[in-house]
């Protein structure tokens, strides 16, 4: 489903970000990317959505190249992304406009659209708040608002940075719940262990842009590992 | 006090639920013919037509009157001066080369009531539904949907940017910063309009990424449908009929 192999990239300012980065992850996976600040998780997001510029068949994600800019076009039919700051993501002026917007974009019919848009928010538990202002949303309500606004393209991976950033106990545990009940296959880049240990199968621990180790959530409890990664085990 | 930008959740209205291009045609007439309005008397008879239109739309007095209260106090050098900058008429005061006229005060009562009017009937469609219809409904009536959605999406990052701004504002107060007269304090306030330049580009960047990973192709779209009804017809032709009715008068009175 996801295959990067030797991913190289560097920032304007010469940063090497990324550097001969390969992990391959498989269809319904759930897996948990950790690693410190700087470790490259948000800039691999960005180039397996075909944010960043990558070198031909560096990348293959649901089978698409996003060097290719035909196929590119291509991956958010197939890709969704939650990042960091919801503010980022909920550009619109009213939850269902924003929840729209990704369908509105696949050129679907509106009965579509708005059946997409019904459908999502009911399933982050945001039934009938369509005419809510995002700003006016606490943080864990935007946080599951902009996980509606991926969910109504349907995609088949699910990329989620720092999901739990800026959330309280609550929603975080919302969160994890929901996360949980997701369907399809999920990266989830985070330094919050405890979550990934509940939501993932599987974890890459990643630092200075490659994949350091790889293996079962019992990876987390290493703390000799962890600590040497500037993370803390659990 | 607080003036800020946002309006509140839109009460429901007739004027409301009317289809906002109708809504957004006649108010945008009805404002270019208080602007053009000379005299007085039609001045006063339009203040008096915007404020029962204000109460059609049920807009909190509050929320009115602070904006109100700014915009005059804003004003107010401005329509002092009038008065005395017309020569014709009787003079009723004179000092030296100061005057004022009984033309100059008409003309700067008739310029106060017609500014009312106008602020009066913009806040009116202002807060008669959310900002995003009427911009939606500006788009429909053929202003670019470019930019349409650059204001939609500067409206909507405004707040974002002033929470930034606040989060600043308490940084630097809380190591001792006082905004005084001096280099080091005109230096602090450069800094943060400069790093709050760099968040505001920061934050555009990663707009303009969550858009594209979410389809964006340069081309907005909405799932909104607006209908034409006889009421809508009957709203236009109230508000647009009055406001001719009213320049007529100030022409042909």
């Amino acid at each position: 489903m996801i295959d990067v192999r030797d991913l190289r990239f560097a920032y304007p300012d010469g940063r090497l970000a990324l550097d001969g980065l390969t992990l391959h992850i498989t269809a319904g996976e759930s897996v948990g990317l950790v690693g410190p600040n700087g470790a490259g998780k948000t800039t691999l997001f960005l180039c397996l959505c075909g944010v960043l510029p990558v070198k031909p068949r560096a990348i293959g994600v649901a089978g698409l190249d996003p060097a290719d800019p035909r196929q590119r076009k291509e991956l958010p039919r197939h890709v969704g992304i939650v990042f960091q700051d919801s503010d980022d993501q909920l550009f619109c002026s009213t939850v269902g406009e924003d929840v729209a917007f990704g369908p509105l974009n696949l050129n679907l019919p509106n009965d579509e659209v708005r059946r997409r848009v019904t459908e999502a928010l009911g399933r982050v538990g945001m039934s009938g708040q369509e005419e809510r202002v995002p700003r006016h949303l606490s943080g864990g309500e935007k946080r599951r608002a902009a996980v509606a606004g991926v969910l109504a393209m349907h995609p088949e991976i699910l990329l989620l940075d720092e999901p739990s950033m800026f959330l309280d106990p609550r929603g975080r545990r919302e969160l994890i719940g929901l996360i949980n009940a997701l369907p399809g296959t999920k990266l989830i880049a985070s330094h919050d262990l405890a979550l990934v240990r509940d939501t993932c199968s599987r974890v890459i621990l990643m630092d200075a842009g490659r994949v350091v180790t790889e293996g079962k959530v019992e990876l987390l409890k290493d703390a000799e590992l962890m600590e040497g990664h500037g993370l803390e085990a659990v | 006090m607080s003036v800020h930008p946002e309006y509140g959740e839109t009460q429901d209205s007739w004027l409301g639920r009317r289809d906002p291009r109708w809504r957004l045609a006649a108010f945008a007439l009805a404002i270019l013919g208080a602007a053009l309005l000379r005299q007085p008397g039609p001045a006063a008879a339009a203040v008096g037509f915007a404020v029962g239109l204000t109460a059609v739309v049920h807009i909190p007095g509050r929320w009115y009157r602070l904006r109100m209260g700014a915009l005059l106090l804003t004003l107010l050098p401005f329509l002092i001066v009038v008065p005395f900058a017309v020569d014709s008429g009787n003079r009723l005061w004179e000092w030296r080369f100061l005057h004022l006229t009984d033309a100059g005060l008409w003309a700067g009562l008739a310029l106060a009531m017609k500014t009312v009017a106008l602020v009066t009937l913009a806040l009116t469609l202002l807060a008669s539904a959310p900002l995003h219809v009427t911009l939606h409904a500006a788009g429909r009536l053929g202003v670019p949907r470019l930019v349409v959605q650059i204001t939609l999406l500067t409206y909507r990052y405004t707040f974002v940017l002033l929470d930034e701004l606040n989060r600043l504002r308490v940084a630097v107060r809380v190591r001792g910063f006082r905004n005084t007269m001096s280099g080091h304090a005109y230096r602090t306030v450069g800094q943060v309009a400069g790093t709050l330049l760099v968040r505001g580009a920061d934050r555009a960047e990663r707009v303009a990424h969550a858009m594209r990973c979410r389809g964006f192709d340069g081309s907005f779209r909405t799932t909104t449908v607006v209908r034409t009804t006889f009421a809508d017809v009957l709203m236009f032709n109230v508000i647009v009929g009055t406001a001719a009715a009213l320049v007529a008068w100030d022409f042909l009175g």
